[in-house]
């Protein structure tokens, strides 16, 4: 059984704004989410790269204590996102529970800022930082907070699904999300990732040399995918949520159909846990073009995972000219808002729908001169007006995970 | 301490810390509250607070059985008197 699967809903909080009025806003003025690293009083001191991917506007919470009790921080953002998700798709309250809805949400690594209070009771002798272990910090911070605090807050029984696969989970959530619905264990699917505000991240990338330090002055400058003087990747936090749906059911409800995701492929490189691999990442591109069975040339816009590594952006644009030449528009949009690691894949998949929706490509920001390894694809260097029929969303993430999901338009 | 202090600090802990306010003294509180396992161990760690001392893995699993606020008022008197802590008013 293959069926259709559509997008009905989406939401997302990122650094350049929450909801999708704000972030077209920012990206058709070019408006960097990038700011100063703020001070975590732990790490932060040591930390070279000092530019963050920052959500530095309130968001206003309304969960009752019944589901702020087992929520961390990463948690609200999820249940944030999924509620206006929720809202937006109009889902009967029979099917929520009916079990034919499930979840499939993550995060990097549950809740950091939880964690990290745990953690103190190891370094301590005093008996009254055992005891201020709360009994539900284990809920709080476990890797698949997010999803079941989803679940818990609309009652919904169909599976559950939590990828933590670093810059590749919420990739896999709408990528598994979609295989749920497709092959018809599901009828529908709730899709995303999140992750808060972490230094940890940020000070592993910076220990392997691959953050961002050139421009702590002047952080909108940053990152610079494909530019030639880029000189790293920028953590963000954010998240973002879908709702995914069989085409026959959200047409005979007259749900709003926003687009349609017609493919998705995930490999492994089988080897190094960080390298970027070239081979690795053409299969996945081929995978989800077999899946989608459509030829490469049918894909108009590609968004590129493009985290402004040295290395990193080489093979991609080379993994990019190798399968679909030099025909599809390429942007890279962690250039607006860094890397929100775990919510990246749903968050750019956001951004392309609006796109799509709106008939506009939003460029690559500070891309002002091509690295000349990177120069052999499409770079989109100001906004265009094109109407976009398939587009394509490119992630890998440490431990060798690659995905690649294909989005289009509805018609 | 007397048991109208005693209901006083309860009720405080609903009211601040379970955004549970004025409830009935008989209200079952799992189903009229959605007072849970996660909220029954949060409020025996205020209790001890309130108390000034630790509670015994025997007196914690009695806890257990509670189902309403008048058995929580009765279960903290009991502490307090073992502990020599309560005084009839």
């Amino acid at each position: 059984m293959h069926r259709r699967v559509v997008i009905t809903a989406a939401s997302a909080i990122t650094p350049i704004g929450h909801g999708r009025q704000d972030i077209l806003h920012s990206l058709t003025h070019g408006k960097s989410g990038v700011k100063p690293l703020r001070d975590d009083e732990l790490l932060t001191r040591y930390i070279h790269s000092r530019v963050f991917g920052t959500v530095d506007y309130p968001v206003l919470y309304d969960f009752k204590r019944l589901y702020r009790k087992t929520m961390g921080p990463v948690a609200y953002y999820a249940c944030q996102v999924a509620k206006e998700v929720m809202e937006m798709a109009g889902l009967d309250n029979d099917f929520v529970v009916s079990g034919r809805l499930g979840v499939a949400f993550g995060s990097t690594h549950g809740s950091p800022t939880v964690q990290r209070s745990i953690y103190k009771s190891f370094f301590s002798g005093d008996r009254s930082e055992y005891t201020a272990i709360g009994a539900v910090d284990y809920l709080k911070s476990m890797v698949h907070t997010t999803a079941v605090n989803i679940t818990k807050m609309f009652g919904i029984t169909g599976r559950v699904i939590s990828s933590s696969t670093a810059c590749t989970t919420s990739s896999q959530s709408i990528g598994y999300g979609y295989e749920s619905v497709k092959f018809g264990l599901q009828d529908a699917m709730l899709c995303g990732g999140a992750d808060e505000y972490d230094t940890t991240t940020v000070a592993v990338f910076d220990n392997l040399l691959a953050c961002s330090t050139a421009f702590n002055d002047t952080p909108q400058l940053t990152p610079r995918p494909f530019d030639v003087n880029r000189d790293g990747l920028v953590v963000g936090e954010g998240a973002g949520a879908v709702m995914l749906e069989e085409y026959e059911f959200a047409k005979k409800r007259g749900a709003p159909i926003m687009a349609e995701v017609i493919g998705f492929a995930c490999n492994n490189n089988g080897g190094d846990l960080i390298l970027p691999n070239l081979n690795g990442i053409m299969q996945t591109i081929r995978l989800g073009l077999a899946d989608a069975s459509i030829p490469a040339d049918a894909v108009d816009l590609i968004s590129a995972h493009a985290t402004a590594t040295k290395m990193g952006d080489v093979i991609e644009a080379q993994a990019i000219h190798g399968v679909y030449g030099d025909r599809p528009h390429v942007t890279a949009l962690k250039s607006y808002m860094g890397h929100t690691m775990a919510s990246c894949g749903v968050i750019e998949t956001i951004l392309l729908i609006y796109m799509i929706a709106e008939g506009l490509i939003a460029p690559t920001l500070n891309l002002d001169e091509v690295d000349e390894r990177c120069a052999m694809i499409r770079h989109v260097r100001n906004p265009i007006a094109e109407r976009i029929r398939i587009a394509a969303v490119q992630n890998f993430a440490f431990g060798g995970v690659n995905t690649s999901l294909l989005i289009k338009k509805f018609e | 301490m007397t048991r109208t202090d005693i209901e006083t600090e309860i009720l405080r802990i609903f009211r601040e810390g379970f955004e549970i306010d004025q409830p009935n003294p008989d209200d079952h509180l799992r189903d009229k509250h959605q007072f849970d396992s996660i909220d029954a161990i949060e409020l025996l760690v205020a209790i001890e607070k309130y108390l000034g001392s630790e509670l015994t893995q025997a007196e914690k699993k009695l806890a257990m059985e509670i189902r309403t606020l008048r058995q929580i008022f009765d279960y903290v008197e009991a502490l307090a008197k073992k502990r020599q802590l309560f005084s009839e008013g």
